[in-house]
C-alpha cells in the first residue's frame, strides 16, 4: 500500500488512528503490529509470511544472543552469525539470485534456469533493521527484546516499513516501551506528513510524467535529454524525501522520533557532503555495520581504499541487483576517494568557488542518476551521449513544449530542494504579524494541500514510487 | 495572544483541519452511496471488487480496490475540477491529461504521428479493398478529416503533428485511393468548443465539394434548426473545467425529411433509423443525434434524387454529421463503420456492384487505429 493513495489516506489511516488511540497503552504496539502486517499484506499477500519469519528469527536469535552473551560469548557470536546469514540469505535469494545466475550463465556459457522470484517489497529495508537489531544485541548496545510483539512492531512498523528511514532499534527502544502522544508531536507529524505527501504527489509525480514523456519520445533532442536528466534527479529526490517525510511524520504522530533521512542534498558543495545529506539512514547503517567493522579509516591507505570501495559497492548493490547500480556505487566511490585524498582539502582552502563547487556536485549527481535510472549499460551510453548531443534528434519542438509546460513544477522543485522556503517561513514566524498570520495560514495551507493532493489521487494521475523496488 | 498560546492554537487548528478532511471524507466514502455511471466522463464507474480468498491472495482485490476508491470518492467530479485547475492555472501546465484549452476551445493533444497506426488502418482498408472493391468497378476515394488540433495546436504553442506530412503518409499507404482534400475548407471555429467533432452547419462547403467530386447531384438549400438542449461535448466532462456548453445546429430540408434510413441491428436485422435522432439528445453523447451515433451499417435511400448515383461511405464519427448533407446528392448511400462490423462480414449485408466508395476518416482515427478490426 502506498501512503499516496486513496486506500491508505481514507481507509487504512483513519481506521488505524481510531483503533490505536482507543486501545489501552499496553495494546498500542499490538495494534501497530497488526495494522503493519495488514499494510504489508496489502501489497504482498504471500510475502507477509516471509516478513513474519524474518521477524521471528531476529527475535529468537536476539534472545539466544542475550542469553549466551556473558557466559558463552562464542556461542552468542555463532547465533549472531546465524541470524546474519539467515537475513542475508533471504535477501540474497529473493533479490540477487537471478542476478548471480544470469551472470554465471553469461560467464560460463551455461544456461541454468533463472528462479524468477518476485522481489518482496521493502525487503532491503526491513532486513537491514533486523541485522542492526541482532548486531546491536550482540555488541551489547541494546538488551534483547523479550516481547515478540514489541520487536515485531519495531521491524514491521508501517510508517517506515517499505522505504525507510532505516530506523535503528536503539533509537526507538525507549519509545517502544514508553512513549508520549503530545499535541506538539501530533501537529508536527501531520505537518510533516502532508508536506511529504505534497512533495510526492504534486512534484515528484508531475516530474515523473515528464520523464515518462521523454521515455515515449521517438527521437529526443539534446534539450530533451537534459530536461529528462534534471527532471529525474529532482523526481527521485522529491519522491524519496517526500516518502521519508511522510514516514517521519506518521512516526511522530504515533510518538516515535525517527532519524532524518534527507537534509537538502542538492545544496552540497562536495560529493562527501552530498552523501551526508542523501539517504542518511542508509549511509549511517553502512558506516556502523560495514565500514567501521572493516577498519574504517584507521588502517593503511590501500586498506582504506579497499574499505571505501567495498562500502560503495555494497551501497550500489543494495539499491538493486543490476550492474548499473554497482557502477553507480563505484562511481561515487571514485569521487569520494578523489575528494578525500586531494580535491576536498584543496577546495576547502580556496574561497569564492562556491558556485563551481555546487556545479561540480550537481553535474556529478545528475550523471549518477542517469546511471541509476538506466535499465542497462547500453542505455547509460545512449543517455550520456544524448546529453552531449551524440545520437540526439535535431527537432527540439517537443522538448520546448515540455520545458514550458513543466517550467512551474521545475522551478518549484529547484527552489523546494533548497532550505529557502523553510528559511522564509522561519523568518516570517519570528515577526509578530507573521506569526499571527501563520497561526491561521499554516493549517489552512496544509488543509488545502491535502485537498489538492486528494484531487490528484482521485483523478488517477501518474503515481509511481521509485524506491518501492528496493 | 501570547506566543505559546498562538502556537497551541496553530497546532490544534492543524490537527482539526487534518482530522476533518481525513475522517470527513473517510466516513462519507465508507457510508455514502456508490455511483454507477459518470455522465461527465461518459463511462461506468468501478464497482466494489470481488472479495474472495483467491482475489486477496492474487492481489487482484487490492489492485481493483484502488480504482474503486478513486471512482467512488465523494465529489469526484469536483475533485477532478480542482486537479485540472491546479495543474493548469497554478502549476502552469499547458495541458491536463492531454487536454488543452485555447480561447474556450477544448482540444486533445494528438501527438506524435504514429506511422504504425496509420499502417494498421491502411492494412484494414486494403483488406476491404482487396475483398470487395478492387474488381467491383467503382472508384475509391479518400478524405482525411483533420482533428481540431490542426488549427489550434501549433499556433498556440501546443504539441502538434506535422499535418501535411500526415496527409502525405496516409496517401502513400493507400495509393489506390483518390485523395479528396477538405483541410483547406476548415478552421478551428468549424468545430464544437467542447467536443472533438465538427459543426454540421459549418461544413456545408465540405459536403458540396465531396458531393461534386463524387458525381452526386448539386446540393440544395438547407434550413438551420438549433436545438434548445445544451450540448456538453466529450471534452467538457473530461476536462473537468466547467466549460460552457455548445449548441447543436442541424441542417434539414424537404428531401432529408423524405429519406428512408435503415440500420443493421445487433441481431442482423434491418431496422428503421433516423438521420437526426432526438432520442440520443438525452443519452451519453448528444452528438449521436446525427445518424444515431455508433451504427455499424446504415442504408440511406433518397427517393427524390434526380440522378441514380449510389455511394458507399466507410467512415468514423465525423461522417455522422457530414453524411446527411450529402444525402440529397445521391439515390442511396450505404454507411459502414468498420469499428463495429468486421470487414469480412460486410459481404453478407452489402452488395458491392460498382458504387463509388469514399473512405472518410479523421486524423484521430488514423493515429489511433486499433479500433478498426
Amino acid at each position: 500500500m502506498l501512503f499516496s493513495g486513496i486506500p491508505f489516506l481514507y481507509y487504512f489511516l483513519p481506521i488505524v488512528l481510531i483503533l490505536y488511540f482507543l486501545a489501552p497503552k499496553k495494546l498500542k504496539n499490538g495494534v501497530l503490529l497488526a495494522f503493519s502486517l495488514v499494510f504489508y499484506a496489502w501489497g504482498e499477500p504471500i510475502y507477509v509470511i516471509l516478513m513474519v519469519i524474518s521477524i521471528l528469527q531476529g527475535y529468537l536469535f536476539g534472545l539466544l544472543i542475550g542469553r549466551d552473551k556473558e557466559k558463552r560469548p562464542r556461542r552468542a557470536k555463532l547465533w549472531m552469525w546465524c541470524s546474519v546469514v539467515f537475513s542475508l540469505g533471504m535477501l540474497g535469494y529473493f533479490k540477487y539470485a537471478d542476478f548471480f545466475l544470469s551472470n554465471f550463465n553469461a560467464a560460463t556459457g551455461l544456461s541454468l534456469p533463472l528462479l524468477r522470484v518476485a522481489l518482496p517489497i521493502g525487503i532491503s529495508f526491513y532486513t537491514f533493521q533486523i541485522l542492526s537489531y541482532v548486531i546491536d544485541v550482540y555488541r551489547g548496545d541494546v538488551a534483547p527484546q523479550k516481547n515478540p510483539i514489541t520487536l515485531g512492531a519495531y521491524i514491521a512498523m508501517f510508517p517506515q516499513l517499505i522505504a525507510g528511514p532505516i530506523v535503528r532499534y536503539s533509537d526507538v527502544e525507549r519509545e517502544l516501551r514508553e512513549r508520549k502522544h503530545t499535541l506538539a508531536d501530533m501537529a508536527y507529524g501531520v505537518r510533516r506528513f502532508v508536506l511529504g505527501l505534497g512533495k510526492k504527489v504534486l512534484i515528484a509525480n508531475s516530474l515523473g510524467e515528464l520523464c515518462a514523456a521523454f521515455g515515449t519520445a521517438t527521437d529526443p533532442s539534446t534539450l530533451f535529454f537534459w530536461l529528462n536528466a534534471v527532471a529525474y534527479s529532482l523526481q527521485i529526490y522529491f519522491d524519496f524525501s517526500g516518502y521519508s517525510d511522510m514516514a517521519i511524520g506518521l512516526g511522530r504522530f504515533f510518538g516515535f522520533h525517527f532519524m532524518e533521512n534527507f537534509n537538502y542534498p542538492y545544496i552540497s558543495k562536495s560529493i562527501t557532503e552530498f552523501w551526508r545529506r542523501w539517504h542518511i539512514s542508509l549511509g549511517v547503517w553502512f558506516r556502523d555495520y560495514l565500514y567501521i567493522p572493516l577498519g574504517g579509516n584507521r588502517v593503511s591507505k590501500p586498506r582504506w581504499f579497499f574499505n571505501l570501495f567495498v562500502v560503495w559497492f555494497a551501497t550500489g548493490f543494495w539499491h538493486g541487483a543490476a550492474w548499473n547500480f554497482i557502477l553507480w556505487g563505484l562511481y561515487f566511490a571514485v569521487f569520494l576517494v578523489i575528494e578525500k585524498f586531494w580535491l576536498l582539502p584543496w577546495l576547502q582552502k580556496k574561497e569564492g568557488l562556491d558556485f563551481l563547487r555546487h556545479l561540480y556536485v550537481l553535474s556529478l549527481v545528475l550523471v549518477s542518476f542517469v546511471i541509476f535510472n538506466a535499465p542497462d549499460f547500453a542505455t547509460v551510453g545512449t543517455q550520456l551521449g544524448g546529453l552531449l548531443g551524440i545520437g540526439a534528434g535535431h527537432d527540439a519542438t517537443e522538448a520546448i513544449y515540455y520545458a514550458k509546460s513543466y517550467a512551474g513544477i521545475l522551478v518549484t522543485a529547484v527552489v523546494g530542494a533548497t532550505p529557502l522556503p523553510k528559511k522564509v517561513v522561519s523568518w516570517v514566524e519570528k515577526t509578530k504579524v507573521g506569526s499571527r498570520i501563520l497561526t491561521v495560514a499554516e493549517p489552512v495551507f496544509l488543509g488545502l494541500l491535502l485537498l489538492v493532493v486528494t484531487a490528484y489521487l482521485v483523478d488517477g494521475s501518474f503515481n509511481p514510487f521509485l524506491y518501492f523496488r528496493f | 495572544m501570547g506566543g505559546m498560546r498562538m502556537k497551541k492554537v496553530k497546532m490544534i487548528a492543524t490537527l482539526l483541519a487534518f482530522g476533518i478532511i481525513i475522517f470527513g471524507f473517510a466516513f462519507w466514502t465508507w457510508f455514502g452511496p456508490d455511483r454507477e455511471f459518470s455522465s461527465d466522463e461518459r463511462r461506468y464507474l468501478a464497482e466494489f471488487p470481488e472479495l474472495s480468498t483467491e482475489t486477496l491472495l492474487s492481489g487482484d482485490f487490492m489492485a481493483d480496490f484502488e480504482g474503486y476508491t478513486q471512482d467512488q470518492f465523494p465529489l469526484r467530479d469536483s475533485f477532478r475540477g480542482i486537479k485540472a485547475f491546479f495543474a493548469t492555472k497554478v502549476a502552469g501546465k499547458k495541458d491536463n491529461n492531454g487536454l488543452y484549452s485555447v480561447d474556450g476551445h477544448l482540444s486533445k493533444i494528438e501527438y506524435p504521428m504514429s506511422e504504425s497506426m496509420i499502417d494498421h488502418a491502411a492494412d484494414r482498408f486494403t483488406a476491404v479493398y482487396d475483398r470487395y472493391l478492387k474488381d467491383s468497378g467503382g472508384e475509391v476515394f479518400l478524405t482525411v478529416v483533420p482533428d481540431k488540433g490542426a488549427y489550434l495546436a501549433e499556433e498556440n504553442g501546443c504539441l502538434s503533428m506535422d499535418y501535411p506530412a500526415f496527409y502525405e503518409k496516409v496517401q502513400e499507404t493507400l495509393p489506390y485511393m483518390t485523395y479528396l482534400p477538405v483541410e483547406d475548407l476548415l478552421g478551428a471555429e468549424d468545430y464544437y468548443k467542447t467536443d472533438s467533432h465538427w459543426r454540421q452547419e459549418s461544413i456545408l462547403d465540405v459536403a458540396q465539394r465531396l458531393a461534386e467530386k463524387l458525381g452526386g447531384d448539386p446540393l440544395p438549400e438547407f434550413e438551420r434548426e438549433t436545438l434548445t438542449e445544451p450540448f456538453y461535448g466529450v471534452y467538457a466532462g473530461q476536462s473537468a473545467t466547467g466549460a460552457e456548453p455548445d449548441q447543436i445546429t442541424y441542417l434539414t430540408n424537404d428531401i432529408l425529411e423524405g429519406v428512408k434510413v435503415t440500420g443493421l441491428s445487433d441481431l442482423g436485422v434491418w431496422e428503421e433509423k433516423a438521420l437526426y435522432d432526438r432520442k440520443e439528445l438525452s443519452g451519453v453523447d448528444p452528438y449521436n443525434f446525427f445518424l444515431s451515433g455508433t451504427e455499424a451499417l446504415l442504408k440511406i435511400e433518397n427517393p427524390m434524387a434526380e440522378g441514380g448515383k449510389r455511394l458507399i461511405i466507410f467512415r468514423d464519427s465525423f461522417g455522422s454529421s457530414l453524411i446527411p448533407l450529402m444525402v440529397p446528392g445521391f439515390a442511396e448511400i450505404t454507411v459502414v463503420d468498420l469499428r463495429y462490423i468486421r470487414g469480412d462480414q460486410l459481404g453478407n449485408y452489402v452488395e458491392f456492384d460498382g458504387q463509388d466508395v469514399l473512405f472518410l476518416y479523421s486524423t484521430t482515427l488514423f493515429n489511433n487505429s486499433l479500433a478498426i478490426g
